[in-house]
């Protein structure tokens, strides 16, 4: 019966056709940043081969409103090339670890110029074909406030408390009402002593022992 | 019964007022510009364009946007309540959440418009647009009525 089930196995996988040869290349979406810090551009990817020793990592830059890219880092044959004429000459590190399909490179000491698309390009030998991921870097002055925050949250808030004093309220009325609470609530304007107040209006429950039978 | 008609009116006129005054982007103009507080209408080339508010200090233009809209809902809110109140009070007993209610309401648009006034446009060539007098016009008629509230009693007969 087992080798049965073993020869099924073996039949099926031998005539699944070998998966697709793309390689999938991942990188953020967006990335900010506030200017004179530094940002961390990951790219990663996903192929069916394992690691090649020949994996190609590489960055091209193409500010914003230019129709040009330049490359600023290639990863090839172990060692990595950083850009030491263009834009980011003394400001890109590689803090990848191609190993791990890990392809991320550090931007240092931003500028207002740096705003603009990073493609990261990796190639996995043989598997090669695939589609280059983009990630936009956006540098700011400071910490933009996105639209309507405030606004909404100051709303939220003061209708919040609305709801929190009338239900708090009339919940002090009730439990006052039912004499949980004993507060000194006078209705003629005098104040009343609380422990006669008490005696006179609490009759305390029932408590007796079961009759013996 | 000649005093209520009275008041409902006047509370849904300064509900309205405090609408138009939240919702029209006429807090500053010029000849060729009327903006404030979502966006700004530009005239160009005798063409009205709608675009967006920049360069404006963020939190504060949040903050009258905030207020402005909440004196709006507690103006609302407190016309609900007074006419809740009119049924449920018992007599002789005076409508002081509806005078809370608008008290808030009254205090939300002064905040809106003294930040307004304050922070925007302290020198640029202009005038304040119909949007901005009728924020003040409805912070008295507010006032008004939430003094009104406050001593008004429910007939007792």
């Amino acid at each position: 019966m087992l080798t049965l089930v073993a020869l099924a196995s073996l039949l099926v996988l031998a005539t699944v056709p070998e998966p697709s040869q793309a390689i999938v290349i991942y990188t953020g979406w967006e990335r900010h940043a506030l200017v004179g810090t530094e940002v961390r551009l990951s790219c990663s990817f996903f192929s069916w081969r394992w690691t090649s020793e020949d994996v190609t990592f590489s960055w091209t830059y193409r500010p914003d409103g230019a129709r040009d890219s330049i490359s600023i880092f290639h990863y090839t044959g172990g060692v990595p090339y950083v850009d030491n004429k263009g834009p980011f000459r003394d400001r890109l590190e590689f803090v990848g670890d191609p190993g791990r399909r890990d392809g991320s490179i550090l931007l240092k000491n931003l500028e207002f110029s740096d705003n603009g698309t990073f493609t990261c390009d990796a190639k996995n030998p043989p598997d090669i074909v695939g589609r280059p991921s983009s990630v936009r870097l956006l540098v700011f002055e400071k910490v933009p406030i996105q639209a309507g925050v405030i606004t909404g949250s100051i709303i939220g808030a003061v209708l919040g408390l609305l709801l929190l004093i009338v239900v708090i309220y009339y919940l002090m009325r009730f439990l006052v009402a039912r004499r949980v609470f004993s507060l000194n609530v006078s209705k003629h304007g005098k104040k009343k002593k609380e422990g006669s107040q008490q005696r006179q209006l609490w009759t305390p429950p029932p408590l007796t022992l079961a009759p013996r039978p | 019964m000649l005093m209520l008609g009275g008041i409902v009116v006047v509370h849904l006129t300064t509900i309205i007022l405090l609408l138009i005054a939240t919702i029209d982007n006429a807090w500053w103009t010029t000849d060729a510009l009327s903006t404030d507080l979502w966006g700004r209408w530009e005239l160009v080339n005798s063409a009205w364009h709608y675009t967006n508010l920049k360069d404006y200090p963020e939190e504060y233009l949040q903050a009258v946007q905030a207020t402005s809209v909440l004196a709006c809902i507690f103006a609302i809110l407190s016309l609900f309540v007074f006419v809740a109140q009119l049924f449920t009070l018992p007599k002789g007993q005076r409508f002081t959440f509806t005078g809370v209610l608008q008290l808030i309401a009254c205090l939300c648009i002064m905040i809106a418009a003294s930040i307004y006034t304050a922070e925007f446009h302290a020198n640029e060539d202009g005038a304040y647009g119909h949007s901005y007098i009728l924020a003040w016009i409805s912070f008295v008629l507010t006032l008004l009525l939430a003094i009104t509230y406050l001593v008004l009693r429910k007939k007792s007969e």
